[in-house]
């Protein structure tokens, strides 16, 4: 059921992400500011944008979950923070080295959007222990399902307290009274946050649809009596 | 901090670095990610191969249940 419509959907992400490349490095204009250095802007900012929609996704799944009590709206609830934590991964370390070579400094401690972004981070990377410390497994879901759901309204929260915030060198590049970027930088960007929407939405389907596999081997071995190998994981949500 | 917005640009040589490094960790990560789950997907085969040789046992003892009451009775 999960992995129903897989297999276009990689395509398309492979050819959005080639795409993406090639605008970034045959395409787009070098910034007058910054030079080449601001090609990983188109990384950077999508990856940062997709991530911190991913947890809120994963916010709205748990609402799902907790209104209609189905397990299927915890596994994507579960799989969306899950990606959306490995992109945060990348966009720490790639904001590191942008930031190495743009400031000097792998980190800067008084920039709100660095410091907002990894307390949002530190703050998911808690649900795997929170939700491991759960025996039981309705509990869990349910617990877990509530950390979503206020995590994910602390995200746009910290997201417009950062835009309302002095910014000391991070850059602020959209809406602001100076203006946006030139067509073609922006024509890059745009489908580089496509490349990156799609590539989530294909890590988040095929996470899911190994989770249902794993899920039915589990029941097919429980309807034959079979011990169940390895007793199933227990922080993970069993899809069936 | 004023030191910081006056950074000049990086000259290509020296940027080409950051910027291979930035695309190298993202792709790198990528690939863990998918070996992790390569991994999960062998162990899915390899369950669902023990499923269904217990299953096929399983048919062959409903299908011959004379020979297994046979197996089953003390020799004299």
């Amino acid at each position: 059921m999960y992995g129903k419509g897989l297999k276009p959907l990689s395509i398309a992400t492979v050819a959005m992400v080639a795409l993406s490349l090639s605008l970034v490095f045959f395409y787009a204009p070098l910034d007058g500011d910054q030079g080449f250095i601001q090609k990983i802007f188109y990384l950077h900012v999508p990856l940062a944008i997709v991530a911190l929609v991913g947890f809120v996704l994963g916010g709205v799944f748990a609402i799902a979950h907790l209104r209609t009590d189905n397990r299927k709206w915890d596994a994507y609830s579960y799989v969306s923070i899950h990606i959306s934590v490995i992109f945060g991964v990348a966009v720490l370390i790639t904001g590191a080295i942008w930031a190495k070579a743009s400031w000097g400094h792998w980190w800067v401690w008084d920039e709100p959007t660095l410091v907002s972004f990894l307390i949002v981070f530190l703050l998911y990377a808690t649900y795997y222990p929170f939700r491991y410390a759960i025996e039981d497994r309705d509990r869990q879901a349910r617990y877990a399902s509530v950390f979503a759901v206020t995590a994910g309204a602390f995200v746009p929260l910290n997201f417009m307290a950062v835009r309302m915030a002095q910014s000391l060198v991070h850059p602020r590049t959209f809406a602001t009274a100076e203006g946006g970027m030139p067509g073609e930088m922006m024509l890059t960007f745009l489908c580089s946050l496509a490349a990156m929407a799609l590539l989530w939405t294909t890590l988040v389907k095929f996470e899911l649809t190994a989770k249902s596999a794993s899920g039915q081997v589990k029941r097919l071995r429980r309807a034959l009596d079979a011990p169940v190998a390895g007793g199933g994981s227990r922080i993970a949500p069993e899809v069936s | 901090m004023q030191l910081l917005f006056a950074a000049p640009a990086l000259p290509l040589d020296e940027a080409g670095k950051y910027v291979a490094g930035a695309y190298v960790v993202f792709v790198v990560l990528l690939v863990v990610y998918v070996a992790i789950m390569a991994a999960k997907v062998q162990r899915i085969e390899r369950e669902l191969r023990e499923v269904a040789a217990i299953a096929e046992r399983n048919k062959e003892t409903e299908a011959a249940p004379g020979r297994e009451a046979e197996e089953a009775a003390p020799r004299v």
